[in-house]
Parts: structure tokens; C-alpha cells; sequence
């Protein structure tokens, strides 16, 4: 199954905002739901849409990236002649913004043979079927579709895109950051237009200097183009932040929500690593929990989530924390509210206890 | 023409396993799930790999769809390189005629041309129905080393054992004299474990001879060994350390998934590679009581579990107890349910306060107590009960 359309993904998205998860990483490559890294919702979205070719634009710091996307083939995105193409900087070639981007990109762009783009940050997990809005961008004979969801605003979230659909569906006001409090239409950061008129536009603005994507590309043409609206009603995490992060990734204890998210018709892929399941010792006791493969648990666990390899010794006990892979809870530990990157060790009978509103974050590789 | 390979693995995966009963009722023996995540296929499958052995020859012909389509193109055990990889032999027609494989030595037989193509120095012959991590790279070293025809991989079993067991009967060196097969008297412990090295040039004289020969039954244990034996070949038997079990039974399948759930016994699932489903990390529910299990990808747990193995995707609900049981992918086991010292298969169905099995402590006529096996997709109505040792191939109702 082939459709017209083919996609482009942007790995650095608001990291400054998270800036302890991003440290040595792309935001698309931040890990979520014990087994994940943010990279594969879209990547999955877009593959489940037989999507096949994908760009994946990538600035700074995407060396973890691309050791988790290697060739694409885990999103069965690489065929004999498409797949994921991953565009970093080069040489004289550097971009600081999206316009820059496009345009570094634009012999690529050219050459798809699908007419249609899908545009998307990689800052959210949700289990998306571009057909659907592509299916609406067509029968609207839209030039652009911008995707929202009527919520608040995220507390840290930069320059957030507010759009004002008329019923049909037609965008005739859009505002950038504007001092909203309530539920609002915001874009959700996923945009379709037809390869053309992005690559027309994208030069537009490069040769008149006007290098924002939402105000000069989206915002001063929203007279001259059909740009619409399409309603996402279905569950969508943004991460923007660290307590947005932290409450996002609990929001998997709902079954509802894993359900959605994880629809077995519409799979969400992943590296695969060759862990074992998951082994629970005599003395474990673990509840409300999200638990990934290759752990061995012998402590308390509740409400948190265990990504692969961890390991929780006898005694310890976890509540409310996202332990991410590979970390070692030594006998005794005492966790709450806390959130450990990768391979750290919590060594025996140490207590840390961080706020549900703020949890206190463990850097990648650090020895408590 | 294709590159030398120095050895050439050939794993035998055509047998039924009838001892398996239901569980084998749609798929070959070396398909069967274990250990949570793994087909039997993927132990042998990956001690290849790891031995450096990189062109494998499966040998298919009981219920072959599954198995094929598991092994695929060999990648998840990176046996899909561009010179050699993992191949799926099925019985085929020639000018000659068309002819099943009537033995193990005539499997092999009829796959002269896929092990010549590699022009190899030594053949290792597996079997797909055992669980064991071994480097077979020291196997040949010692092969080798003593410059045998054949060398056969044997294990210490207990004298009681033994009687059940091909013995190997050797001097002080290794070199085998003898063979025992399932002795009343055995004279030694070592039991062989079906895992063979030959020196190619030897194995393919001695396969055709066999052939030829029409009283033989084509068996490796029963016709080819004894054969080179009798003609004076050096056979050397190569000592394992380690974990080995034959999961031809229900029993003894049973008991080696346990053997996973005690850190007594020395079976690492480091390294073991299989085919991985995309399923979410499992949710332990509010009311979920776990203890001493192993849990695979994509289970949803809210009742208790002790002592069992949970395949990817099993649902246990709220109130419902699994004892000492194996629950293979996707099955459910609704409210109230209680599954004791159990196989459930795939994707079967147990219904609402359904009893499955039973504890061997309840039944102090040892006879009438084993390990109840609920067969593929099968559906176990709202408060029916299965007595233990029962095996169930159709819907029960109650």
C-alpha cells in the first residue's frame, strides 16, 4: 500500500525547554514508555500509513538518534527504493531554523515522487493515521492542513500556534502565542501540503529573509493560501517539559490510553534489543506499573515505569519514578517521585524523594 | 559458487514431537513456544550463530508453515548474511522421484548438494527439540584436536537415568567402544545428547553407503553410527558442562520452563535471540500479586501469579490465579479463573471462574495428578473444570 505522500520529521524540537533529557540527545531520541524513544510514534504513524519515504532532520546532538533508527528497517522503512533518509548539516550546508532546513533538503524534496508532505515534530507520542488528514486535506482542496487539539496551553511550550477554524474547517486567524488560559485550538505540530507550494514557499522566504516558519510561512499567508484545520480527537502526549514528561509518561497507566496508543492494528515499532522477559523474585512486590523486558525485580514497585534491563534489588522500593534502561536499584533504595536516565546505579539504602509536580531528575551513567 | 565455510550446521526440525500431543497439533515440535518469548528452534538457532557457524541448514517436514515463516530469512539471529545464512530444507521432488525424509541420516542425505556447496571440512548435526547453550566452536576444536570421524557431545545423567538415554560407552581418552541404546544394565553415565561432529569427507561416505543399504531404517543413533563404529572409525564422546534438557514431553517441557524460574539452575537467556512481536512493556494492574514469574512484552496482569511464565500478550484478570503454569501467547485467563501446574496454548480462552488443573498436593494418588495441557485457540467456558494430566483439544462447555 502506497500512498501520495511522504514525510518529514524535525528530531530538535524545543530542547532548551528540557534541557536535562536532551543534554546528549535529540528530543525525538528522549526515551518514553520503558521501551520507546519519541522517534518511533512518528516514525510508526508514518510507516502504519504507508508512508515510504521519510526525511528525518536532525541538528545537533543526534548521534543516540541515529543509533536507534540505523537504517529504518525496524518502521519497515527501508525498501529497495525508499525509506528514511537522515539530513544533518554539512559543510557550508548548516540551518538553524525549519525554513533553512526545507531548503538544505530541497533536492530531496524535489525529487519524491509523492505530491504531498507531511510535516511533523517529533515531540509527541499518539497513534496518528495521516491518511485520515490527508484524506481531509484533499477533499477540502486545502493548501496547507495544520493539526490541532482543543486543550490549554502547555505551561512551557514556545511559541505555541493557535489556529481559529471557521466550521468548514478554513483557518482565517492564527495567532503565535497568544494569552489564552482556557482550552484552546492549538496546533499539535503536524502539518500536510503539497511538495510544490512548500518548496515555492520555503524559497519565498529564504530570499526575503523572513525565516520563521509559523509567522512568515503559515501566519502572513493566511489570505493568500486555503490553510484548515483538522480536529485530532484522540489522545496525544506533547512533552515540552520535565513535569510534562513525568505526567505524560504515567498517563500509560490508563488502559484506555494504552490501548489507544498501542493499537495492535497500528503497532508502534521500535529498536528491537534481544532482552528476556521480565523476572519477579520471591520477594517482589510490584503494582500499577508499566514493566518493559530484561528486568529482574526482587523490591517494591508502584506506579512507575521500568524501562528494559533494570535491575531492583531486595527491599527497595520504587514509587511513583520512570527508571529508564539498564539502571541498577541496589538493595534498600528507597525512590519517589524521581527520574533516572539510563545506565545509573542507585547503590544500597540510599533514599531520594523529588515532588509529583517537580521530580528530581538522575543524569545518564551517575552513581548515587 | 559460494564461499567456503570451514563447518556446516545441519539441524534436524521435521519431527512431529506426538509426545506433545495438542501442543504439536499444528506446528513442528521445534515451533513450540518457551521461556516466555522463544521457540524451541531459537536455542540451537543461536548457538550457531555464537559458535561462529554461519551457514545452517534446517530441515523441515512436520507442519512446516509456522517454523518457515518464523525462521524467515534468518535475521533475528544474524543468520541472513550475503554468503551463507540459514536455509529451510524441505522434502522435494526429483527426476529420480519424490521421496519424504525417511530417517534422519536420509534427511541429510538428500541435502548432499546444500552441504557441498560451502565444500566444508566438518558437518555438526542438531536437533531442534533441546534446550541448551552450548559453543560448539570448542566441540570441533576438540574434534580436531583428536582427529575423530565423528565426535558425539554427551552429558552426565544419574545411573537411574541412564536407561532412558543412548549410553556411550568409552575409555579413559573419550574414544567411544560402544553403544548402548536405552540400557537395562547401563555401564556408564554418559548419555548422548544428539548433537554430532563429522568430518564431511567421512559422513558423506558413510551416508551413501547406508542409503544403499535397504534393510536400514536411515537413523543417525540406530544405522550410521554404529556402522562407522563397526568399520573402525575414530568416535570420540565430547563431555558438556552445563544446562541440557529434552523437551520431548509434556513433563519435561514443563519442568524446563521452571528450570528458568529457579536461580539454582544455571540457564542464562542472555544471548538466546528469537523473533520479537512489537507489543508495549506489560502493566501490573492494581490488584496484581506477582511472585518468582517471568513476564514476556504486552501481558495486562491484575490477579496473582507465582511460579509461571507469561507469554507476550496474556491477559490474567482481576481475582484469577496462575500456579505454576505456562501461558503461551495471547491467551486469557478471565476473573476468577485458577490455572494450576498448566500449559495453556496460544490464544485459548479461559472463562470465569474456570478451574484448570490442579496441585499435585490434592492428589495423594500420584497417578491421577500431571500437567494439564489446553490446547490452540481453545475456549474454556464460565466455571468449567479440567482435571489435572487432562490434554484438551475442542471447547469445553460446561
Amino acid at each position: 500500500m502506497a500512498t501520495n505522500l511522504a514525510g518529514i520529521i524535525f528530531a530538535n524540537v524545543g530542547e532548551y525547554n528540557i534541557p536535562e533529557l536532551t543534554a546528549k540527545r535529540t528530543m525525538a531520541s528522549v526515551p518514553f514508555g520503558g521501551k520507546y524513544r519519541l522517534v518511533d510514534f512518528p516514525l510508526s504513524n508514518m510507516s502504519n500509513s504507508g508512508i515510504n519515504n521519510v526525511a528525518l532532520i536532525a541538528r545537533n546532538n543526534f548521534h543516540s538518534l541515529m543509533d536507534h533508527v540505523g537504517s529504518g528497517k525496524a518502521w519497515d522503512l527501508s525498501k529497495r527504493h525508499s525509506g528514511l533518509t537522515i539530513f544533518s548539516p554539512y559543510g557550508g550546508h548548516s540551518f538553524v531554523n525549519r525554513i533553512e532546513a526545507i531548503f538544505h533538503i530541497k533536492g530531496y524534496v524535489e525529487h519524491l515522487k509523492e505530491e504531498y508532505v507531511v510535516i511533523t515534530n517529533s515531540n509527541y507520542a499518539a497513534n496518528i493515521n495521516y491518511l485520515k488528514v490527508h484524506e481531509f486535506h484533499l477533499e477540502n482542496n486545502a493548501d496547507i492542513t495544520l493539526m490541532y487539539k482543543n486543550m490549554a496551553i502547555p505551561p512551557k511550550k514556545e511559541a505555541p500556534v493557535v489556529l481559529y477554524p471557521d466550521e468548514t474547517g478554513l483557518v482565517k486567524k492564527l495567532l503565535i502565542n497568544p494569552p489564552v488560559e482556557d482550552e484552546c485550538p492549538l496546533s499539535i505540530g503536524s502539518m500536510i501540503i503539497k511538495r510544490d507550494l512548500l518548496l515555492e514557499l520555503v524559497r519565498q522566504c529564504m530570499s526575503a529573509n523572513t525565516l520563521d516558519f509559523a509567522k512568515n510561512l503559515l501566519q502572513d499567508n493566511i489570505d493568500k493560501l486555503r490553510i484548515f484545520g483538522y480536529e485530532y480527537t484522540g489522545h496525544i502526549s506533547l512533552v515540552h517539559s520535565m513535569s510534562d514528561y513525568f505526567a505524560e509518561n504515567m498517563k500509560l497507566m490508563d488502559k484506555d490510553i494504552r490501548d489507544e496508543l498501542f493499537n495492535p492494528l497500528r503497532p508502534i515499532y521500535t529498536k528491537v534489543r534481544d532482552d528476556a522477559p521480565s523476572r519477579y523474585g520471591l520477594t517482589s512486590s510490584v503494582k500499577g506499573s508499566l514493566v518493559a523486558q530484561g528486568c529482574v525485580i526482587d523490591g517494591t514497585v508502584e506506579g512507575s515505569i521500568i524501562s528494559k534491563g533494570v535491575r531492583i534489588g531486595k527491599g527497595a522500593s520504587v514509587k511513583n519514578c520512570i527508571i529508564m534502561q539498564d539502571c541498577k536499584i541496589s538493595d534498600g533504595a528507597k525512590l519517589e517521585n524521581v527520574v533516572i536516565d539510563k545506565d545509573v546505579v542507585i547503590t544500597e539504602g540510599r533514599a531520594l524523594t523529588g515532588c509529583e509536580t517537580y521530580p528530581m531528575y538522575i543524569e545518564k551513567q551517575s552513581i548515587v | 559458487m559460494y564461499p567456503k565455510q570451514e563447518v556446516v550446521a545441519m539441524l534436524l526440525a521435521g519431527g512431529q514431537g506426538s509426545r506433545l500431543g495438542v501442543l504439536t497439533k499444528k506446528l513442528a515440535k521445534p515451533a513450540v513456544p518457551f521461556g516466555g518469548k522463544y521457540r524451541i528452534i531459537d536455542f540451537p538457532l543461536s548457538n550457531c550463530i555464537n559458535s561462529g557457524i554461519e551457514a545452517v541448514g534446517v530441515l523441515t517436514q512436520y507442519q512446516p508453515l509456522l517454523l518457515n515463516e518464523y525462521i524467515g530469512n534468518g535475521q533475528p539471529w544474524d543468520l541472513d548474511s550475503m554468503d551463507a545464512g540459514v536455509t529451510c530444507l524441505s522434502p522435494y521432488q526429483a527426476v529420480e522421484g519424490a521421496e519424504w525424509y525417511s530417517g534422519t541420516a536420509n534427511a541429510i542425505y538428500q541435502n548432499i548438494d546444500y552441504i557441498e556447496r560451502y565444500n566444508p571440512e566438518y558437518v555438526v548435526i542438531l536437533s531442534g527439540d533441546h534446550i541448551y547453550k552450548m559453543d560448539y566452536s570448542k566441540m570441533i576444536k576438540f574434534h580436531k584436536k583428536r582427529g575423530a570421524a565423528c565426535t558425539i557431545a554427551v552429558i552426565d545423567v544419574s545411573l537411574e537415568e541412564a536407561s532412558r538415554f543412548g549410553i556411550l560407552n568409552t575409555y579413559e581418552d573419550g574414544e567411544i567402544y560402544e553403544f548402548d541404546e536405552k540400557p537395562a544394565h547401563p555401564k556408564s553415565t554418559k548419555a548422548s545428547m544428539g548433537i554430532y561432529v563429522f568430518s564431511w569427507d567421512k559422513l558423506r561416505k558413510y551416508l551413501i553407503d547406508d542409503e544403499n543399504n535397504e534393510n536400514s531404517d536411515h537413523d543417525f543413533g540406530k544405522n550410521v553410527l554404529p556402522l562407522m563404529l563397526s568399520s573402525g572409525e575414530k568416535m570420540f564422546a565430547y563431555q558438556f558442562e552445563g544446562y541440557w534438557k529434552d523437551v520431548g514431553t509434556i513433563d519435561s517441557l514443563w519442568d524446563a520452563n521452571m528450570d528458568i524460574l529457579n536461580p539454582s539452575i544455571p540457564l542464562d537467556l542472555k544471548d538466546v535471540y528469537s523473533r520479537n512481536r512489537m507489543l508495549p512493556p506489560h502493566h501490573l494492574g492494581e490488584n496484581a500479586e506477582i511472585q518468582n514469574s517471568l513476564v514476556a512484552d504486552g501481558c495486562e496482569v491484575d490477579g496473582k501469579l507465582e511460579f509461571s511464565i507469561l507469554f507476550s500478550g496474556v491477559k490474567v484478570a482481576k481475582d484469577a490465579e496462575v500456579n505454576s503454569s505456562i501461558i503461551m501467547p495471547g491467551a486469557v485467563i478471565e476473573e476468577g479463573a485458577k490455572v494450576l501446574y498448566s500449559i495453556v496454548s496460544e490464544n485459548a480462552h479461559i472463562g470465569k471462574g474456570a478451574v484448570v488443573g490442579g496441585i499435585p498436593e490434592d492428589y495423594p494418588d500420584r497417578d491421577q495428578w500431571g500437567v494439564a495441557v489446553i490446547g490452540d485457540g481453545l475456549n474454556i467456558a464460565d466455571g468449567a473444570k479440567i482435571a489435572p494430566k487432562a490434554m484438551i483439544d475442542k471447547d469445553v462447555e460446561v
